[in-house]
């Protein structure tokens, strides 16, 4: 093997002396004040960004409050203050008609998705990682993926109840068949986007094919992976408030439909902006998960 | 090899001097030299089959590359050029011939051989240090390299400031130009100290100038490291500015047709190529891809 040394650092590079902004050292500084000004101004427009996007939601909030006083009907638009109210009230007291307080709806819901979620995504990026490593399974599963991915998981709802019974065990599952295909389909586009070449690189680098195939190929679908897990998180939670309203005696969607059985129509939009917020948060968790796996999205 | 020599127009003793001189400041120390290992392809062939279709991508592939030279394989589409850079590199298996680096056949990727490709392939989730150092991890996992961080840290700094790229070690790749990026990746596979670099068609996606930038840069990177280079491109310009030697490729089925002599002077300059001497040399190249044997590879 060739044996030479590099200069250490505060020696000068090759192109010292030569003109063009990709050479020198003087123009080094220039570029990574360049670096630094771009990240600045990232960082500023995403400040911006922000402010605009809270600026909306304040509008929205604003323009829901002045209706609600204008119409002066609680049961038909409750205002935002009588909304809070309801909500802050059944927080932590049981709701008459169903017994339990807010949060521990919330708990049951949340329960239900994360259980199924984790089940769904573990099974639909293994069943992705297989058809994408081998052809013959991927033409195996591929039809099956086909045939279920357009049909929307409430159909499944009663059949489940026949097989599962009316515990948890059916609102799990249900999510998790949400999960699968997309989870599979996700994974094994998210796989085969890594280019042969950027494995071979690693290989020619010095690492064994089993590092490659950890720190390189599957280290590279990650983001794409990470965005089918956002893209199943919102179906899941179509899903379970669906199912809850059908078939359950907890969670959000049930205290959501009891609200609207006795006319609390605030408890109704408490519960409809709980949903809200539990998803947003979720998502933002993914999509913070999606910002470390791919730098570039840092904006 | 002799008539190499000669052609290369400087002997190894008039470039070192002239690399001490435009080299590392006093009290640094002095660069070791590079070697170069031998590549030698005998009669090299590889045929694809697909869905019951053969391809012969390329046939009958001879040639011999001394240690530190460097070499163009110039051609157009599907003349094997590719195909051959990485049956050498060890990404595929020729069915005819044996290839053999440094008088070892070759069996596989191996850091022995860097590889750069038409894009920098970095890696985007890595810093630019990240990205440096994920050969020595990568070799570190695998036993064959026992340096601990601090060590490979004082590694990734210096070949950054020989790349130019000291303040930007904590960049992404997006962050980076594209000139930077191929600094970048060329910075990662020099790093594993290979004696043979392959380079396929490496700066074919850039703009003009920035090419033209890299060149300088590659000339200069390979006048002081001396490693075996093969270069792939299509671009006749580029491999007579860069190579000892042209090998032009091409025909059916397609092999080297012709090996060329690039006669001009070492160290070489960008600006070389307005000279008379240059736009002979490009003649006889072009000459030589007009010919019956080459052309009849579409």
């Amino acid at each position: 093997m060739a044996d030479w040394r590099f200069a250490p650092p505060g020696a000068t590079g090759v192109l010292d002396g030569q003109a063009g902004p990709d050479a020198g050292t003087s123009d080094e500084m220039a570029e990574r004040a360049e670096l630094l000004a771009h990240r600045w101004a990232v960082r500023r427009d995403r400040a911006r960004r922000l402010a605009i996007g809270a600026a909306g939601l304040i509008g929205l909030l604003a323009a829901w409050q002045v209706a609600a006083v204008i119409l002066g009907d609680e049961v038909a638009l409750p205002s935002v203050s009588q909304t809070v109210a309801q909500f802050v009230h059944y927080l932590g007291r049981p709701y008459p008609a169903q017994g339990k307080p807010l949060w521990f709806d919330l708990y049951i819901s949340l329960r239900r998705i994360l259980i199924g979620f984790v089940a769904g995504v573990t099974i639909g990026v293994a069943a992705g990682a297989a058809m994408s490593a081998s052809r013959v399974i991927r033409h195996l599963i591929d039809p099956v993926i086909e045939v279920i991915r357009p049909l929307p998981p409430l159909a499944f709802i009663p059949l489940f109840i026949v097989w599962l019974g009316i515990g948890e065990l059916p609102k799990e599952v249900l999510i998790i068949v949400g999960v699968i295909p997309v989870m599979a389909i996700t994974t094994v586009a998210a796989l085969d986007e890594v280019p042969e070449d950027l494995r071979l690189c690693a290989r020619t680098l010095g690492a064994t094919s089993r590092y490659a195939l950890l720190h390189v190929q599957i280290r590279s679908a990650l983001p794409g992976i990470l965005t089918g897990m956002r893209i199943c998180m919102a179906g899941a939670w179509s899903s379970i408030v669906a199912v809850e309203l059908l078939a359950a005696t907890s969670g959000l969607g049930f205290l959501i439909m009891q609200a609207g059985d006795y006319l609390n129509t605030a408890l109704v939009f408490a519960g409809i902006i709980t949903i809200a917020l539990a998803g947003l948060i979720l998502d933002a968790g993914l999509r913070g998960l999606l910002t470390l796996a791919d730098p570039s999205r840092r904006r | 090899m002799a008539a190499n020599a000669v052609a290369r127009g400087t002997g190894p003793s008039a470039t070192r001097a002239g690399r001490v001189a435009d080299g590392p400041q006093p009290g640094t120390p002095e660069w070791l030299p590079a070697e170069g290992a031998h590549v030698v392809l005998d009669s090299v062939g590889k045929t694809f089959r697909r869905a019951g279709r053969r391809t012969v991508a390329v046939s009958g592939a001879s040639l011999q590359v001394g240690a530190g030279e460097f070499v163009c394989l110039l051609g157009p589409s599907g003349c094997g050029k590719s195909t051959l850079l990485r049956i050498i590199a060890g990404a595929l298996e020729c069915d005819e011939g044996s290839v053999t680096v440094g008088g070892r056949p070759v069996a596989g990727p191996a850091p022995d051989r860097g590889m750069l490709f038409q894009t920098p392939m970095l890696f985007p989730w890595l810093t630019t240090r990240k990205n440096v150092l994920f050969g020595p991890k990568a070799q570190r996992a695998a036993g064959t390299d026992e340096r601990d961080d601090p060590e490979l840290d004082a590694e990734a700094d210096a070949i950054l400031a020989t790349v130019g790229l000291s303040g930007f070690s904590d960049a992404f790749p997006h962050e980076l130009s594209g000139g930077m990026q191929h600094r970048a990746a060329f910075a990662r596979a020099m790093v594993t100290r290979p004696s043979v670099l392959l380079m396929d068609e490496p700066f074919g996606a850039l703009d003009a100038i920035t090419r033209t930038r890299l060149h300088e840069f590659l000339l200069r990177m390979w006048e002081r490291y001396r490693i075996t280079i093969l270069f792939v491109t299509h671009d006749l310009e580029e491999a007579v500015m860069l190579g000892d030697r042209v090998a032009v490729m091409g025909g059916r089925p397609p092999g080297i047709r012709e090996v060329i002599d690039v006669p001009l002077r070492r160290p070489r300059q960008v600006a070389d190529a307005d000279t008379e001497e240059f736009l002979a040399v490009k003649r006889r190249v072009r000459a030589a891809l007009s010919a019956p044997s080459v052309q009849r590879s579409e």
